[in-house]
C-alpha cells in the first residue's frame, strides 16, 4: 500500500458516493478514512514521485512533522463522520470526505507544485460545505470564501513559479523573507492561517455553514497552514509577533459578537495564533508545542463546534441572545460542552494544558518576556470566549420556557469521543507527546505550573461572577459586530463602484461618439458591437479584476 | 420553582469559586513559586493578572461595542 497517496482512498470514494445506496453512504466513508489510516503504519520516507517534463514531483513523503497531522486529520475525519452520521445531503458528504482527503493529501506533497494542487483541491471542495449552509447568506459567504481561497492559491503558485525560475528548488524546503518568492509564499499560508487584517473569511464563513460542515471546516484548512508554516517558515521572527498579534485582537471580538458559532470562529483564530507564536521562535521545543496545540485544538475546538452544532440541530440558532437554560434539557451535551471549555482555557488534567504549557516554556526560555505576558494575557481571554461565554450563554444564563430534545445518538457518540481524548490527552500526555516531531523530554506537571495557570484561571471566573453580580457583563444583543472582511465587503465596492460606474460612463460616452463618427463618415447608421454588457457585477466582476491583477504581478515579477 | 434552580446553581458555584480562590492564594504563602519571570513569582501575581485581564477584555469589548456594532441586517 506504500504507493497509495493517503487520502486518496477518501476522494476517490466521494466520487462514487452518488452510486452508493444512502443506508452505506457513511459506513463506506469511515472505510474510506482506515483504508487511508493505513498509510500512518508506512513510516519515513518518499513513497511516490512523478515525473513530468523532466521534473520530478513527490506526491507523498512522510516525515516527522507529517505524521502527527496526519494522525490528527485521519482521527478529525472519523468524528466529522460519526457526528454527521445523519446528515443525508449528498453534495455535504461528498465535499466533506473529499476536503478531508484532499488536506490529508496536502499534509504529503514534498513540493511546491503539488501541494498548490491539494491547496486549491480543500479550497474547492471546502466551499461546497459552505454552500451546503443553504441559506442565502450562505450562498454569498461561500462565494467570498472561494475568492479568498484561490487568491491564497494564486499566490502560492506565483512564490512556487518564481522560486523555480531563481533557484531552480521547487521541494519543500526553508524559506525566508528576504526574497520576493518567500514573501508571496508568506502570504499564501498567512491567508489560510488567519493572520491579522486577512482573517475575515474565517468568521465570515465557518459560521454559515450546516451544524456538521462547521466541525470538518474547523479542522482542516487553517491547520493545514500552520503545518505549511511550520515547514517552511520556522524560526522566522516576524511570526512571534504575528501570532502574538493574532491571540490577543479576536479575544474583544468574542466578548461581543451574539453569534456563538463566530466566537468559536473568533477563538479558532486566537488558538491559531499560540501555534504561530511556536512556528516564530523556531526552537525544537516550540515547534513540538505548535504540533501539540495544533493536535489537541483540532479535538477541543471540534468539540466545541460539535457541542454549538448540536444546539443549532435542536434549537435552530447558535445566537446568545435566543438561548440559554439547555442545561436541562441537553445534559449530555452541556457536559460535553463543558468538558471542550476547560480543555481549550488549558485547566490541568485538560489537553489544553499540556500543549499550551510547551509553548509557554519555550517562550520563557527564549527570555521573550512580552510575547509570553500577551499569550497568558490571550489565555485569560480564551477563558472568557470559550471557557464561559459559550457554554454560559447556550445552555445557562437563564431559565428556558419551551421543551427541547437532547442532541442525537450520533452527535452525543462523537462528542463523547472528543472530550475522552481531551481528558486522557490531559492525563497521560506521553502518548501525545511520543509522535511529536523532536524527542524532547517534559513535565507540564510541576506545581508551580499548576498553581500559576489555576491561579490565572479561578480569579478570571472569579472577575467574571463579579461583572455579572455587578451588571457589568454586556447583555448579548442582535448585532452584526464589523471585522476584516468589512473591507472587501463594504469599504471596496464603496471606492470600487463609483470608479467603475464612471468608467462605464466614459466608455458608453466614447461609444456613442464612435457611432455619431461612424454615422457621419458614412451616412449610415450602423452600431458597433452592443456594449451594454459592460456593467459592475460584484462580486464575481470584482474578483476576475483581483485575480487579473495577481496575473499581470506574476507576468511583471517574472520579467 | 424552575427560577429557583439556575439560582441555586449559581450561588454554589460562586461560594466554590471563592473558596478555591482563597486556598490558591493562600498556597502561595506555603512555598516559593518557580517561574520564568521574576514578575510571576510575586505572591498572587497570576491571580491578579488573570482578573484585571478579564475586567480589561470585557470592558474594552463593551467600548468596542460602539465602533464595531451594527445591525443584525448589516450586510443584507
Amino acid at each position: 500500500m506504500t504507493n497509495m497517496i493517503p487520502g486518496l482512498w477518501m476522494i476517490l470514494v466521494s466520487i462514487f458516493l452518488p452510486v452508493i445506496p444512502q443506508y452505506f453512504r457513511q459506513p463506506v466513508m469511515l472505510l474510506s478514512v482506515a483504508a487511508s489510516a493505513l498509510s500512518l503504519l508506512n513510516g519515513f520516507g518518499v513513497f511516490v514521485e512523478w515525473e513530468i517534463l523532466g521534473n520530478t514531483l513527490i506526491l507523498y513523503q512522510a516525515d516527522n512533522l507529517t505524521l502527527p497531522f496526519a494522525l490528527i486529520f485521519h482521527l478529525a475525519s472519523v468524528l466529522v463522520i460519526i457526528y454527521g452520521w445523519h446528515n443525508k445531503n449528498l453534495m455535504e458528504n461528498m465535499a466533506t470526505l473529499a476536503y478531508a482527503g484532499a488536506a490529508i493529501g496536502a499534509v504529503h506533497a514534498g513540493d511546491f507544485f503539488s501541494l498548490f494542487i491539494w491547496w486549491e483541491a480543500t479550497a474547492l471542495t471546502s466551499v461546497f460545505i459552505v454552500l451546503a449552509g443553504n441559506t442565502p447568506s450562505a450562498r454569498s459567504s461561500a462565494m467570498r470564501y472561494l475568492i479568498i481561497q484561490v487568491c491564497s492559491g494564486v499566490l502560492l503558485l506565483i512564490g512556487a513559479s518564481l522560486m523555480t525560475l531563481q533557484t531552480g528548488n521547487y521541494l519543500l524546503t526553508k524559506l525566508d523573507l528576504s526574497n520576493t518568492f518567500g514573501l508571496f509564499i508568506f502570504l499564501a499560508f498567512g491567508i489560510k492561517a488567519a493572520f491579522p487584517l486577512l482573517n475575515g473569511w474565517l468568521q465570515d464563513s465557518y459560521p454559515e455553514s450546516s451544524p456538521t460542515g462547521t466541525v470538518a471546516l474547523s479542522a482542516f484548512t487553517t491547520k493545514l497552514a500552520i503545518y505549511a508554516l511550520a515547514r517552511t517558515f520556522p524560526g522566522t521572527d516576524t511570526l512571534i509577533w504575528i501570532g502574538a498579534i493574532m491571540t490577543a485582537f479576536p479575544v474583544f471580538f468574542a466578548v461581543i459578537e451574539n453569534d456563538l458559532r463566530r466566537v468559536l470562529s473568533f477563538s479558532l483564530n486566537n488558538q491559531l495564533g499560540f501555534m504561530v507564536v511556536g512556528i516564530g521562535i523556531g526552537t525544537e521545543l516550540s515547534l513540538n508545542g505548535t504540533v501539540a496545540h495544533a493536535f489537541v485544538h483540532i479535538i477541543y475546538k471540534a468539540l466545541l463546534f460539535m457541542s454549538m452544532g448540536a444546539v443549532l440541530h435542536r434549537v435552530g440558532t447558535t445566537k446568545a441572545s435566543e438561548l440559554g437554560g439547555l442545561y436541562k434539557y441537553m445534559p449530555f451535551t452541556t457536559v460535553f460542552c463543558i468538558i471542550g471549555a476547560m480543555s481549550i482555557s488549558a485547566f490541568p488534567l485538560f489537553s489544553g494544558f499540556v500543549a499550551k504549557s510547551l509553548i509557554m516554556s519555550a517562550l520563557g526560555g527564549q527570555g521573550l518576556i512580552l510575547i509570553y505576558f500577551v499569550l497568558f494575557f490571550a489565555s485569560a481571554g480564551v477563558l472568557e470566549h470559550s471557557g464561559i461565554k459559550i457554554p454560559y450563554f447556550a445552555f445557562f444564563a437563564h431559565e428556558r420556557k419551551t421543551k427541547v430534545k437532547e442532541a442525537p445518538f450520533n452527535m452525543l457518540l462523537a462528542m463523547g469521543i472528543a472530550a475522552f481524548l481531551c481528558i486522557g490527552i490531559g492525563i497521560f500526555p506521553n502518548y501525545l507527546y511520543s509522535i511529536l516531531p523532536y524527542a524532547v523530554e517534559y513535565h507540564p506537571y510541576t506545581i508551580d505550573h499548576i498553581i500559576s495557570q489555576l491561579q490565572l484561571l479561578v480569579f478570571a471566573i472569579l472577575a467574571f461572577l463579579f461583572l455579572v453580580k455587578f451588571k457589568l457583563y454586556p447583555a448579548e444583543i442582535k448585532s452584526t459586530v464589523l471585522n476584516s472582511d468589512w473591507f472587501y465587503r463594504r469599504m471596496l465596492p464603496g471606492i470600487g463602484k463609483p470608479l467603475f460606474q464612471t468608467l462605464q460612463i466614459v466608455v458608453n460616452r466614447l461609444y456613442l461618439i464612435l457611432n455619431a463618427l461612424f454615422e457621419f463618415s458614412t451616412g449610415r447608421s450602423k452600431k458597433f458591437a452592443n456594449l451594454s454588457y459592460f456593467k459592475v457585477t460584484t462580486p464575481s466582476f470584482a474578483a476576475t479584476i483581483l485575480i487579473a491583477i495577481l496575473f499581470v504581478m506574476l507576468v511583471l515579477a517574472v520579467i | 420553582m424552575s427560577q429557583n434552580n439556575l439560582k441555586t446553581l449559581a450561588k454554589h458555584f460562586t461560594r466554590i469559586i471563592i473558596i478555591i480562590s482563597i486556598l490558591l492564594v493562600l498556597i502561595d504563602f506555603t512555598f516559593h513559586r518557580h517561574a520564568y519571570f521574576a514578575l510571576e513569582e510575586i505572591y498572587g501575581f497570576p491571580a491578579f493578572f488573570g482578573f484585571v485581564s478579564f475586567v480589561f477584555i470585557v470592558l474594552v469589548g463593551k467600548w468596542l461595542r460602539k465602533i464595531l456594532m451594527r445591525k443584525e441586517d448589516y450586510y443584507d
